[in-house]
């Protein structure tokens, strides 16, 4: 009924809802004003809610009961198989034996397996550059703890592509199951990654084999997604000419669906391996090893310099594994083998090379060179002190760009925007969302939103919850202000989409952490810290979608428009950026749950909300409760606004057909 | 109805396949009977193939031919059973298909009939070879039996130095030998193909209708083939069925349907046909008139009018068109030049 309304009268709808988003705004900052500071659940640090003290008493209980069934029948032997699992790969590649003082291989050992295993997987070039990654990680003075964080990696990657690939095959053969994963496999997307963290670690035990599992939990979605959407994506013809010679589901499966699936299947280990490689860094919180601990502690300490040294090895550590598994994604276009002679010449390659890695790693256990990672090769400290220049150099020459900055999006934007949605009373505020989300996404996204928005405040943190809120919506903001230009540039111009590519691409296997670093440097402990990380981490997810919308612009569109004597800005004004209308808000809200998951993080530079809450919880027992309760508002926050985006996305694309 | 199954290599009957939320409660009731949008207005159920029936005989090609949606394609596949019919039976070599449980099923596809795909369907990581051997090896059959019978058939296909090409090194053409050689490579005693030249250029789709008549001619297997070409049916087809909205709307030979098409829409169709290339000298012979020169030539009753031609034109006098001995009237030219002209008209 409404479709058709919109159908036949679109124009005044639009303008309709430009006027009743205004009134809502204007109502909410009268209403704000008139009220502000009454009723806004303002709530110490320290200060429980009732919600908070309740799950602290279930969390206190959980820990006194260790030896209750469930635990030594369920979640003991899970986690001791875990355990046994992440030790035998730390003792291989990181961790010394009993008795030695190193694993079972040494540093040249190990950099040669990871050589030959890349070279046998995918080609030379790509070998040479994952060993050069490698090393450099050495070089950065951290070669334990990165072989750490690949050991669990690797471990936490094995296991859930134990669980993911089966399941997505499953997925990807029967609706019903497909049905049945969905909402597990959407609400896993939108959940920032520092929620995971403290109720594994409840049940699990700080350490390494709930930093596993908690990394585990986060990718095994991942790999079910991209595995299930792979086997849908066979095409369908030949599956149906098999069954027609008659084939058996298992010969269809094996002979058929996973072999044409299996570029998109090595996709997904590649997208599952630095999801876990990511997340293993920031699951040190938990007692993870590895280079999560280096920098944390720097961010901690605010050691910018050394913060950077292991925000590099993050780096070298991340590419490594993202070239080595696209490499093989790549080696997959084509069906066609290589011709005898490269198979020839393949074969002595592997002979050679293998014959090489053995000797290493003979070498590596019995010479003191080739198992110790030499000192002498360590550039850390000439690296920290570079990096510590170049910043300090940065904040005092162009105090514009950094203070100057932060000052401006700090008073011009977030502190009447907080002060507006954490000042006004809470039920003026939740109107007010209600409101929005109503002209935005219709009467079941109000729905939605209001609910959640009680159980935001059921829990007690509405203040907290609010401050979160408004930095991931300037964060947002800014981030689509960005997003948007260079979107439209990438999808206008070839050009700028080859010179911008490759840096949205390593941008986007780089976990979050490492953009947090450097921000640190320019801008100090505050909010807008985490605002600039979150801007820096999901703007390379917003060009791509909006340059992709644009792109997919029909070309009679813009070729009419400039027949018809448009300029360019008309051009893209009113003709590419309304037809890409969709790409914008599927932009804008991949580029909210994106800044939302890194807004929360920077509760560890002084970021302060809801964020600030889950770490300090983990920290300190006494605010278990709270930081736990912190997590589900995250949770409750992230799911509002995916919801809002959705219903919006829905609602506007639905008149179209 | 039970000596027609025993003379035919397919013999269809009464065949539903009703799309939609109750697809069983359709078929013998009313609605069956009403027009396919008012049926979808009414239940939400589309009836993609309505009551059809009809025969082939062992060793005919017979054409099923309509436009996009007319259901010939789902037709086909109720035929494999690769989409479940709702109604009706489907036998097949004196066995009703509908009734075979799923691993007799399977045994029929690997032996009795096989199928070929508009698309294709090839498998891309496979080798010529081995796609054409995959049916023979789903089936059990050891490598080097199976690789000799795939080479029987590329040598029948004309695909000899392709063996260990991958699909995607080929065209399209050569892509449908493929998948020809695919479906001969069990032996089946039916073949199903469902327009599988209607993704080729014109040039390589008559190189290949050209070679199905002679794959059909060294076989003599039984053809079901579907196409939404109308020369491409008369040209392959013994029969054919022109299929609308699901329902078979007339079945005939080429010049049954040419010289009486049953309603508007199959007269449409055969509208830019040249009568002369498809009707025989039969349908327009006449008796000789009194006052007509006598005849001193003969002719086949079942030459098309186009071949006829010259025979007629070069002869001084009417024609004798003859069958089996006996005289069904004479033709002269202006019988031939009345045919050809009212093609140039319309």
């Amino acid at each position: 009924m409404s479709a058709d309304q919109e159908v036949i009268l679109p124009t005044k709808r639009t303008i309709n809802r430009g006027w009743i988003l205004g009134g809502i705004l204007v109502a909410w900052i009268a209403a704000g004003r008139a009220m502000h500071g009454k009723f806004t659940y303002v709530l110490a640090t320290y200060d429980d809610t009732r919600m908070s003290a309740r799950v602290d008493v279930w969390a206190k209980m959980i820990r006194g009961h260790r030896d209750a069934p469930i635990f030594i029948y369920f979640f003991n032997p899970i986690r001791h198989f875990i355990d046994t699992f992440v030790s035998l790969i730390r003792s291989i590649i990181s961790q010394p034996l009993e008795g030695s003082s190193i694993p079972v291989f040494g540093w040249l050992g190990v950099l040669a397996l990871i050589g030959f295993i890349v070279y046998a997987t995918s080609n030379l070039k790509t070998s040479l550059l994952a060993m050069a990654l490698t090393f450099g990680c050495g070089a950065m003075g951290l070669w334990t703890d990165s072989m750490d964080t690949l050991a669990l990696t690797i471990a936490a990657v094995v296991l859930s592509l134990a669980i993911g690939l089966p399941l997505g095959v499953w997925a990807g053969l029967s609706d019903r199951v497909l049905k049945l994963l969905t909402p597990i496999l959407d609400l896993a997307q939108i959940l920032p990654t520092l929620v995971y963290l403290a109720p594994l670690a409840l049940v699990f035990m700080i350490g390494p084999p709930a930093a596993t599992i908690a990394t585990m939990v986060y990718c095994i979605p991942i790999a079910i997604r991209i595995t299930a959407f792979g086997i849908r994506g066979v095409p369908t013809s030949p599956v149906e000419a098999s069954t027609s010679m008659g084939t058996t589901t298992t010969q269809k499966l094996l002979k058929v669906q996973l072999p044409m699936a299996s570029r998109t299947i090595v996709l997904g280990v590649n997208q599952t391996m630095l999801a876990a490689m990511s997340f293993a860094v920031i699951a040190t919180l938990i007692g993870a090893p590895g280079l999560g601990k280096p920098v944390i502690n720097a961010l901690i300490v605010r050691d910018v310099g050394n913060g950077i040294v292991a925000g590099l090895a993050v780096v070298f550590l991340a590419i490594m594994l993202d070239r080595s598994t696209s490499a093989i994604v790549a080696k997959r276009d084509s069906f066609i083998p290589p011709s005898d002679v490269s198979v020839r010449n393949r074969r002595i390659g592997l002979a050679v090379g293998g014959v090489g890695t053995i000797v290493a790693m003979v070498l590596s256990r019995s010479v003191p060179f080739a198992a110790y990672f030499p000192e002498g090769a360590s550039i850390a400290k000439p690296v920290a002190k570079v990096a510590d220049t170049s910043v300090n150099w940065v904040v005092e020459n162009m105090q514009i760009l950094t203070t100057g900055l932060n000052h401006a999006i700090t008073i011009g934007i977030l502190n009447p925007m907080e002060s507006l949605l954490t000042g006004s009373p809470w039920f003026v505020t939740g109107l007010a969302i209600t409101g929005i989300s109503f002209v935005l996404g219709g009467i079941r996204s109000a729905i939605v939103t209001a609910t959640l928005l009680l159980a935001i405040v059921a829990t007690g943190l509405w203040q907290d919850t609010m401050v979160t809120f408004t930095q991931t919506i300037v964060a947002t903001l800014l981030t689509m202000g960005v997003g948007v230009v260079l979107g439209v540039w990438i999808g206008r111009s070839t050009r700028a989409d080859q010179v911008l590519r490759p840096f949205l691409d390593a941008a986007q296997v780089l976990p979050a952490f490492v953009y947090l670093i450097p921000m640190l440097g320019f801008f100090g402990p505050s909010r807008f810290t985490g605002i600039a990380t979150g801007i820096i981490y999901s703007i390379p997810i917003v060009v791509k979608i909006v340059g992709q919308g644009i792109r997919e612009v029909p070309t009679n569109m813009t070729e009419a428009a400039i027949s018809a004597g448009s300029t360019k800005w008309q051009l893209i004004t009113k003709v590419q950026l309304p037809a890409a209308k969709n790409s914008l808000l599927l932009a804008t809200n991949q580029g909210l749950i994106f800044v939302l998951a890194v807004v929360v993080i920077g509760g560890l530079v002084g970021s302060g909300g809801l964020g600030y809450l889950v770490i300090l919880g983990g920290a300190k027992p006494e605010l278990q409760g709270k930081g736990l309760v912190a997590g589900l508002a995250i949770l409750l926050l992230g799911v509002m606004i995916d919801r809002i985006a959705q219903f919006a996305v829905r609602r506007n694309s639905a008149p179209k057909h | 109805m039970s000596n027609h199954a025993s003379t035919s290599a397919i013999s269809v009957r009464n065949l539903w396949q009703v799309f939609g939320p109750n697809p069983d409660k359709i078929v013998g009731s009313p609605d069956a009977a009403l027009p396919r949008a008012e049926l979808r207005a009414k239940t939400g159920n589309t009836a993609a193939v309505r009551d059809v029936s009809f025969d082939v005989a062992p060793g005919e090609v017979f054409v099923v031919m309509g436009l996009s949606g007319s259901g010939k394609s789902t037709l086909v596949r109720c035929l494999t059973r690769l989409i479940e019919p709702t109604a009706g039976s489907v036998i097949i070599d004196g066995e009703d298909i509908l009734k075979a449980n799923d691993a007799h099923l399977r045994d029929l596809r690997r032996t009795k009939f096989s199928m070929v795909f508009q698309n294709f369907g090839l498998l891309p990581h496979r080798k010529v070879i081995d796609n054409i051997a995959f049916a023979l090896e789903i089936n059990g059959v050891k490598k080097e039996l199976r690789h000799e019978r795939a080479r029987e058939v590329i040598d029948l296909v004309g695909l000899q130095g392709f063996e260990q090409a991958f699909p995607e090194q080929l065209s399209g053409g050569m892509q449908q030998r493929v998948g020809l050689a695919r479906a001969l490579a069990v032996d089946p005693e039916v073949l199903f193909l469902d327009e599988p030249f209607s993704a080729l250029d014109p040039l390589i789709r008559r190189d290949m209708q050209t070679e199905v008549i002679r794959l059909h001619k060294e076989l003599g297997k039984t053809m079901v083939f579907i196409t939404h070409d109308l020369d491409e049916a008369l040209k392959l087809g013994d029969r054919i069925a022109i299929m609308r909205d699901g329902a078979v709307v007339q079945m005939g030979t080429a010049e049954e349907l040419i010289a009486n098409p049953a309603d508007e829409y199959v007269a449409d169709f055969t509208r830019d046909i040249p009568k002369s290339h498809v009707l025989t000298v039969r349908s327009i012979a006449r008796p000789h008139s009194a006052n007509e020169p006598t005849s001193d030539q003969q002719i086949e009753a079942s030459t098309v009018i186009r071949d006829a031609t010259a025979t007629v034109l070069n002869s001084t006098g009417p024609v004798t068109v003859v069958e089996n001995g006996t005289s069904l009237g004479v033709i002269t030219a202006t019988d031939i030049l009345r045919v050809i002209g009212a093609g140039a008209h319309q």
